[in-house]
């Protein structure tokens, strides 16, 4: 009678294991940090199309309104991938001793493709204000100090021979806050990447001075791992090869480009409404254009060290990392081949 | 027949201040967190080393950093704090000592007193801008109201025998407000200073995080936008240190202010 | 200056409306250089008198009239308090300048005339100390010299030594009938103690409970300077035997009443 009892117990206690749902998602469910942009679409792709599930992983969404708050939340351990800009944050977390991994290209500010603009206050546009030079002694809106957007503002600055301290730079901590900061012209222009300063010219308050990606191209945006979801290499691989084929979908829908000019892909409008159906952005914004990445998901390896070396002499982070102590491109290379074409 | 010697009772009831241990006991605190953090129990990104925040103070102490900081956020908070007292302590003798005041602003304090301050900011900013005058008028309003109404409060209590003499020695009305109005209700002026630091400091932190280049709440938002966080202890150590020196600032002012006042 | 009080009359109205008659027609006259005791229990309106004469309460009927010489500058009247009323803040200098500043002497003569005032009442080396490190004595003999300082034509006293012990209270008298020798204003002096009120008038008016009235005023013969001795004169003792008759069966009835309160300190 004992023997029998016994038996029944483990068989539940085990079976409830075996057939519990819960554990097995639990196992493919993948913490991912993004922001609403038009930049994150390869990501919103894969989501929407499944390709991730194809190869066995789940990605839960976390929403931020800005890009060094990913990388807190990747150090608090608390993402376990991070589709973020590339921030003075980012550095100064990992020369703080926490780990983190840059592993793939997740948008490249691309002359003629635009990503993020210089929009400036309609009144002030009409008024004269059309070059960078005219940003001299000008108050600029960003989100936070040692964002993507001041790395930009300040290299721009630099390539026509002004300084960062020629203008004042005012954060505004949040992408919604700074397009209003514009709106109630407390500043006099911002930076903001798609769909904002579409909506901008649409809504009558600013007006595009230039896409910053035609003055100045770098490596923006990356695919960040934490530490611990890095050394879980199986998953980690799995989630790439989810990212690749949604990167290359992206590339090949909206990125081509035929005698230099922009040819919509097969799958062009499927991917307008995704992206518009994750940002919230009217289709004709989204239209307006996509930004660049490499069709594998490929870094730009050196610019990075580049990157490290303006902020430091800029004083915003106190020493430049080894390449090698922070960008992995293992595995957007493994799964890149186990793709194959 | 019984002879028995009479023993303290009391005994138990006596504190003493232990001065040593509580000293002992911050030191303990911070040795206690360097190890730790050596050790390597609490990451160093999320919990800087006390030696370290130091050394972050030193440097920054030698570039001349602090010096523009702590220079900004001053100015800021006594331009605030000045005209704020001086708005209050004003309103407050003309409230408690004039009854068609006290029935005109009285109502409109007690209404207005309770909205957060920090709340209003947003709105201050809309009105005069992201620059120096929507901080100052922050801290303005912040210090108003606790000296407003303890200025009131204290006038209130001014004794009517020491009045009553006023006016039997020949006083009129201003010289009574002068001579004994505001003498008596120092003391509570004073407690209003005390509270109206407090919140003065809360919102100049609060103000220097939007649209500022300069002061100790920008640097805490600098320090965190940056994930700097040896910095950003060091801008926490600075707001406590103003906190306190401040409040010990204004004891002695009142001890020389208030001589005649036994604590 | 002699003070004349013609049929005065004190009704109080409390905020229901309910009238309260505190003193009822006095008549009465203070003669120059006189020392007037006013005397009776509790509730008799004594203190409103006083304050009526100094101006600080408002008489409902009747008039107060000061007639007679007055040396230029100096007020009518000077008030000696019962709590002493010395302002917490100032030095003990500085409380007796009070009124000598609302008179707009200037400061050098203030100061003189404020260290010559507090030698005379015994505090010479007191002045800069404030008033709550002085005993409970020397904070009256300040409150004296404050109201001694204004050098007014009337001194009104408003049960000066009550909040002090007995020793103290005896020595004080004395104190002031030997200043009062010098300076010679007519005083007009509240107390509900027969004994002080004797030994220190020339005139005792006694007073009788709400609605306060003149019972008698009695004539002290005593001979001047008064001290210790006098203590025991049988006249002195006679007059204290005579007025306790006369307010006895006033003070039991006062005693069963309810406590009435002094309107102006609400």
């Amino acid at each position: 009678m004992r023997r029998i009892i016994l038996v029944v117990t483990l068989a539940l206690f085990g079976g409830a294991g075996l057939l519990d749902p819960a554990s097995a998602c639990a196992q493919a469910r993948v913490k991912v940090g993004v922001l609403k942009l038009t930049s994150s679409a390869p990501i919103f792709i894969g989501v929407e199309k499944g390709f991730f599930k194809e190869f066995g992983v789940e990605p839960e969404l976390v929403y931020f309104q800005a890009a060094a708050p990913i990388a807190t939340a990747l150090a608090a351990r608390q993402l376990d991938v991070g589709a973020t800009g590339l921030t003075a944050a980012l550095y100064n977390i990992v020369l703080g001793g926490e780990q983190l991994w840059i592993v793939a290209d997740k948008g490249r500010e691309w002359p003629g493709y635009p990503l993020v603009a210089i929009v400036v206050q309609k009144a002030l546009w009409e008024a004269g204000l059309r070059s960078v030079k005219d940003l001299k002694g000008r108050r600029i809106g960003v989100t936070q100090l040692g964002s993507t957007f001041h790395f930009h503002i300040g290299n721009i600055l630099e390539k026509d021979g002004l300084t960062l301290s020629n203008v004042t730079i005012v954060p505004l901590q949040a992408m919604p806050a700074t397009v209003e900061a514009l709106k109630g012209k407390q500043v006099d222009a911002i930076l903001v990447p798609q769909p904002f300063p579409g909506v901008a010219e649409s809504q009558g308050f600013g007006k595009i001075m230039a896409w910053a990606g035609d003055l100045y191209p770098w490596q923006i945006a990356a695919i960040v791992y934490s530490k611990t979801f890095a050394a879980d290499r199986a998953r980690a691989v799995a989630f790439m090869k989810g990212y690749v084929t949604a990167s290359r979908y992206y590339y090949d829908a909206v990125l081509v480009q035929k005698d230099g000019r922009l040819t919509p892909g097969p799958n062009y409008d499927e991917v307008v409404a995704i992206t518009a159906k994750y940002t919230g952005a009217p289709l004709d914004i989204i239209r307006l254009g996509f930004p660049f990445q490499d069709r594998n998901g490929r870094l730009l390896v050196t610019d990075v060290e580049r990157q490290m070396t303006w902020w430091q002499r800029n004083g915003f982070i106190k020493r430049v990392l080894p390449l090698k102590q922070m960008v992995d491109t293992s595995f957007v290379e493994e799964a890149s081949k186990s793709l194959g074409n | 027949m019984e002879r028995v010697t009479v023993h303290d009772r009391t005994a138990f009831l006596i504190r003493p201040e232990h001065r040593v241990v509580r000293v002992l006991a911050v030191l303990g605190l911070l040795a206690l967190w360097e190890v730790c953090t050596r050790l390597g129990w609490v990451p160093a990104l999320f919990l800087p080393s006390p030696l370290g925040v130091i050394g972050e103070l030193i440097d920054m102490t030698r570039s001349g950093q602090i010096l523009v900081h702590v220079a900004a956020s001053l100015r800021r908070l006594v331009l605030g704090f000045i005209i704020g007292a001086g708005a209050g302590m004003t309103v407050g003798v003309a409230v408690g000592f004039f009854a068609l005041a006290e029935a005109v602003g009285q109502p409109l304090i007690a209404a207005t007193f309770p909205i957060p301050k920090i709340a209003l900011l947003p709105l201050l900013i809309l009105w005069l801008g992201i620059g120096e005058a929507s901080k100052v008028t922050v801290i303005v309003l912040g210090v108003f109201f606790p000296m407003a109404i303890n200025t009131y409060a204290g006038v209130r209590q001014a004794d009517p025998l020491l009045i009553r003499a006023a006016v039997a020695f020949g006083a009129g009305r201003w010289s009574v407000i002068r001579k004994v109005v505001i003498p008596s209700a120092l003391p509570m002026v004073f407690a209003g200073l005390k509270l109206g630091a407090g919140t003065a400091l809360l919102l100049l932190v609060a103000a220097e995080m939007i649209g500022a280049e300069s002061g100790i709440g920008f640097l805490v938002l600098q320090a965190g936008n940056l994930m700097e966080t040896t910095r950003l202890m060091v801008g926490i150590v600075l707001l406590s240190l103003l906190g306190v020196l401040s409040h010990w600032g204004l004891t002695r002012l009142e001890r020389l202010v208030l001589p005649w006042r036994q604590t | 200056m002699r003070v004349i009080v013609e049929r005065l009359g004190k009704v109080y109205r409390d905020r229901l409306g309910h009238a309260v008659t505190a003193l009822d027609a006095i008549d009465l006259e203070v003669e120059p250089e006189e020392f007037v005791a006013v005397l009776g229990p509790s509730g008799c309106g004594k203190s409103t008198l006083l304050g009526i004469i100094g101006g600080l309460v408002p008489a409902t009927s009747g008039r107060i009239v000061f007639e007679g010489e007055r040396r230029p500058g100096a007020p009518l009247s000077a008030t000696v308090f019962q709590e002493f009323a010395l302002f917490p803040w100032r030095t003990a200098q500085a409380n007796v300048e009070f009124g000598l500043e609302e008179l707009g002497v200037p400061a050098a003569e203030r100061a003189r005339r404020a260290r010559g005032y507090l030698e005379m009442t015994g505090l010479a080396g007191f002045e800069r100390k404030f008033p709550h490190q002085l005993s409970g004595g020397m904070r009256q003999r300040v409150g004296l010299a404050r109201a001694l300082a204004v050098e007014p034509a009337v001194l009104l006293m408003d049960e000066p030594f009550s909040a002090l012990d007995a020793q103290t209270r005896q020595l004080l008298m004395e104190e002031l009938l030997a200043i009062w020798g010098r300076t010679r204003q007519s005083i007009v002096y509240v107390t509900h103690n027969i004994q002080e009120a004797v030994f220190m008038a020339d005139r005792v008016v006694v007073l009788s409970r709400r609605p306060g009235r003149i019972l008698d005023v009695v004539d002290i013969g005593l001979a001047r300077p008064r001290g210790e001795a006098q203590l025991a004169d049988p006249a002195l003792v006679r007059a204290v035997e005579r007025i306790w008759r006369l307010i006895k069966s006033e003070a039991q009835a006062a005693l069963t009443e309810e406590q009435t309160r002094r309107p102006w300190s609400e």
